[in-house]
């Protein structure tokens, strides 16, 4: 107990510190916090509500809607909002909650959580409740395979036991099995006639009781859907929250609670978000918030700016867009989005990994695992890609089919403003790597910059 | 008409394997028949012909699953083997040909054909890493995300490496090579990243030697060499 509170005041003196330079969300307290005292997030006192929000893909924007509702209601909330969702992180994100005394000041905690350290972290913290929102494949470099990260998550829930709520994704076939001894939740969206894409590798094949190859009534993207196994009992579990109609160019959906129904409006038009929008009520209605009160409260709800910004110039809205590059799942969504949403555009990729640095040229597996055949759209004129791995990606858009007069690939990143299309299109795409918030924002501003100087001429 | 036997595509399709093949058939579409072997279908190589065997990485779980399933076909594997029938084997898929994998204290029994074990390492960081090495003359490169490494002697290995490590981080040595059989650690699309190597398998399979994008795949692999030997310590 005195490590912990010696560890506590020098956490958070250094915390003090860091943000009279203007750093507070620098998460080096926390480390520090975490080296001096390894079970500091056991020991730190908790708020009364701990949220954690895991899964491979819609974290972010699940966990920023919760945090958003609880701040709206006047809850004190501490949220790891700044992308910090390993142990240190969450060590800062809990320090706020307390003062020095390691006494509980805040209403509650929200913590996005990343999956892959998920059973050390929350077997110390304890949330009360854990939504998933998928699990689905990602960098293979960290994350190795979903069976792998599906073990993790797993032996949170059985470390955990009846402490922890789960709220889960019925419609997908792996996260749906977590959670056998706890208490349990699900959500899940009906056929809303979205006609996925195929692509060229399932998260997951087969039946994972039986072996034998699972089979859908419906898909929705990827392999999320009403699943079932021909050979056994396998299949989508009940879900408690139901969207039923979806109307993504409304942007609504209906969601039948045990019969009780109720719309709400959807932040965005891409299928994923129908999911994490569906998530976030199923956990509020779990803690109890009405019906009504969510509605109202995701009408005033967008995508957060670090997945998606836009700005306007001359009739072209330029766009950075949030599309994950070695999370394979991620990337391929994102360019079934940019085939499906009709306006005419140029794609710009900014995909190579900053945390590939150590490992010079990343590895090329994430390119043949990702659908780059959705690129082959009629409404997608031009695709850009620069960086050092620019004949890696232009094989793979050939082989992908893409005619290679749509194809620009060029060494210096900087030269791609100079190819981006400036009429005969609605829309550009900064498609970016996550770790490039800024450097996408850079470069779409330095592509409109160019187009100002154009029509400046 | 040759023939290509493509194992378990439903469990070892993880890294963009399914590619290795792919491009392949891409190369000589007319002359290449593709069979896909479920996990719940006799392999087409029990009792017919194929000219090669692909087999690619895949999940712990499944890689002991594949073991059960190839256990009865041991005998006719050795034999297609010592037969010159090619074979590549790309990623975790190689132990499967070793003796045994140790998992902490589990002893998972191998198809043991050739001598070697493997050792997987689940509770600790998954290794990553590149790798530059020579076959039969040819630069060869290679990338490398696994829980587990191999022991033994590895003397008819596939790859002498330069710059990276071999089957474990004390050795140089790189892969199975013994008559047609070709296995390496190297995941994913092992042919796109070796175009030179895909030329070496399409004449052992008697094909002409001409790829599919063949300017743009020797590009990239020139480059990615020049770069990985720039960079790589």
């Amino acid at each position: 107990m005195v490590r912990f509170m010696i560890t506590l005041w020098l956490a958070k003196l250094a915390m003090w510190v860091y943000k009279l330079r203007g750093r507070e969300r620098d998460d080096r307290p926390g480390l520090l916090a975490i080296k001096l005292c390894p079970d500091f997030l056991r020991r730190i006192k908790k708020p009364p509500l701990v949220i954690a929000i895991t899964g491979t893909n819609g974290k972010s924007t699940t966990s920023a809607l919760i945090n958003n509702k609880l701040v709206a209601e006047g809850l004190r909330v501490s949220f790891n909002d700044w992308g910090a969702n390993l142990y240190a992180g969450f060590a800062l994100n809990l320090m706020r909650c307390v003062n020095i005394f390691n006494g509980c000041r805040y209403d509650a905690s929200v913590l996005e959580a990343d999956e892959r350290t998920l059973d050390v972290s929350m077997g110390q913290i304890e949330p009360d409740y854990i939504l998933v929102t998928n699990i689905c494949k990602d960098s293979l470099r960290r994350n190795g395979h979903p069976e792998y990260i599906f073990d993790i998550v797993e032996r949170t829930f059985n470390m955990l036991g009846k402490k922890t709520k789960a709220v889960l994704n019925a419609n997908d076939p792996i996260s749906s099995q977590l959670a056998q001894n706890n208490e349990r939740v699900y959500y899940s969206v009906a056929d809303f006639g979205p006609q996925p894409f195929e692509n060229i590798v399932r998260d997951i094949e087969v039946c994972p009781y039986c072996g034998a190859r699972i089979e859908y009534n419906y898909r929705l993207y990827r392999h999320i859907g009403d699943f079932y196994c021909p050979n056994c009992g396998f299949k989508t579990p009940p879900a408690r929250y139901e969207a039923t109609e979806v109307d993504l160019a409304a942007r609504t959906m209906t969601v039948n609670e045990e019969g009780a129904w109720q719309q709400y409006p959807l932040i965005s038009d891409a299928v994923y978000n129908v999911y994490n929008v569906l998530g976030f009520v199923a956990l509020m209605r779990e803690l109890g918030r009405p019906a009504a009160e969510l509605a109202d409260f995701l009408r005033t709800q967008q995508v957060t700016k670090i997945r998606e910004t836009c700005v306007e110039f001359n009739g072209i809205k330029y766009y950075t867009y949030g599309a994950k590059s070695q999370n394979v799942s991620a990337a391929s969504t994102v360019f079934e989005y940019m085939a499906k949403e009709p306006s005419t555009k140029d794609v710009v990729l900014l995909m190579d990994e900053l945390q590939d640095k150590n490992h010079p040229p990343e590895t090329l597996t994430w390119l043949y695992e990702t659908d780059f055949e959705f690129l082959n759209s009629p409404n997608i004129r031009k695709i850009i890609v620069g960086g050092h791995m620019y004949l890696n990606h232009r094989l793979r858009l050939l082989l992908a089919g893409i005619p290679p007069e749509k194809i620009v690939c060029v060494e210096d990143e900087a030269d791609i403003v100079e190819h981006v299309d400036r009429e005969g299109i609605e829309k550009v795409y900064v498609l970016f790597e996550i770790d490039f918030v800024s450097k996408a924002r850079r470069l779409r501003d330095s592509i409109v910059e160019r187009a100002k100087e154009e029509a400046a001429k | 008409m040759k023939r290509i036997e493509v194992l378990f595509p439903d469990f070892c399709n993880i890294y963009g394997e399914a590619y290795n093949i792919e491009y392949l058939r891409r190369c000589a579409p007319e002359q290449l028949e593709i069979i896909r072997t479920d996990n719940h279908t006799e392999p087409a190589f029990v009792h017919s012909d194929v000219d090669m065997i692909y087999l690619g990485a895949t999940t712990e779980r499944k890689q002991e699953q594949i073991i059960n399933i190839l256990r009865p076909y041991k005998e006719r594997i050795r034999e297609l083997i010592e037969g010159d029938v090619i074979f590549l084997v790309t990623g975790n898929a190689l132990e499967i040909f070793g003796c045994y994998i140790r998992d902490g204290e589990r002893e998972i029994e191998a198809l043991g054909l050739f001598d070697f074990y493997a050792e997987r390492y689940m509770d600790r960081d998954r290794h990553n890493s590149q790798m530059i090495g020579t076959y039969n003359g040819l630069a060869m490169l290679g990338h490398k995300s696994q829980f587990s490494f191999a022991y033994g002697d590895f003397d008819d290995c596939f790859i002498e490496v330069q710059k990276g490590i071999g089957m474990n981080p004390k050795t140089m040595r790189e892969g199975i090579h013994v008559h047609n059989f070709f296995a390496t650690y190297s995941l994913g699309p092992f042919l796109i990243l070796n175009p030179y190597f895909t030329k070496e398998l399409l004449a052992r399979l008697g094909l002409e030697e001409r790829l599919c994008f063949e300017k743009e795949a020797i590009e990239a692999y020139e480059y990615r060499l020049a770069e990985l030997k720039r960079t790589m310590k």
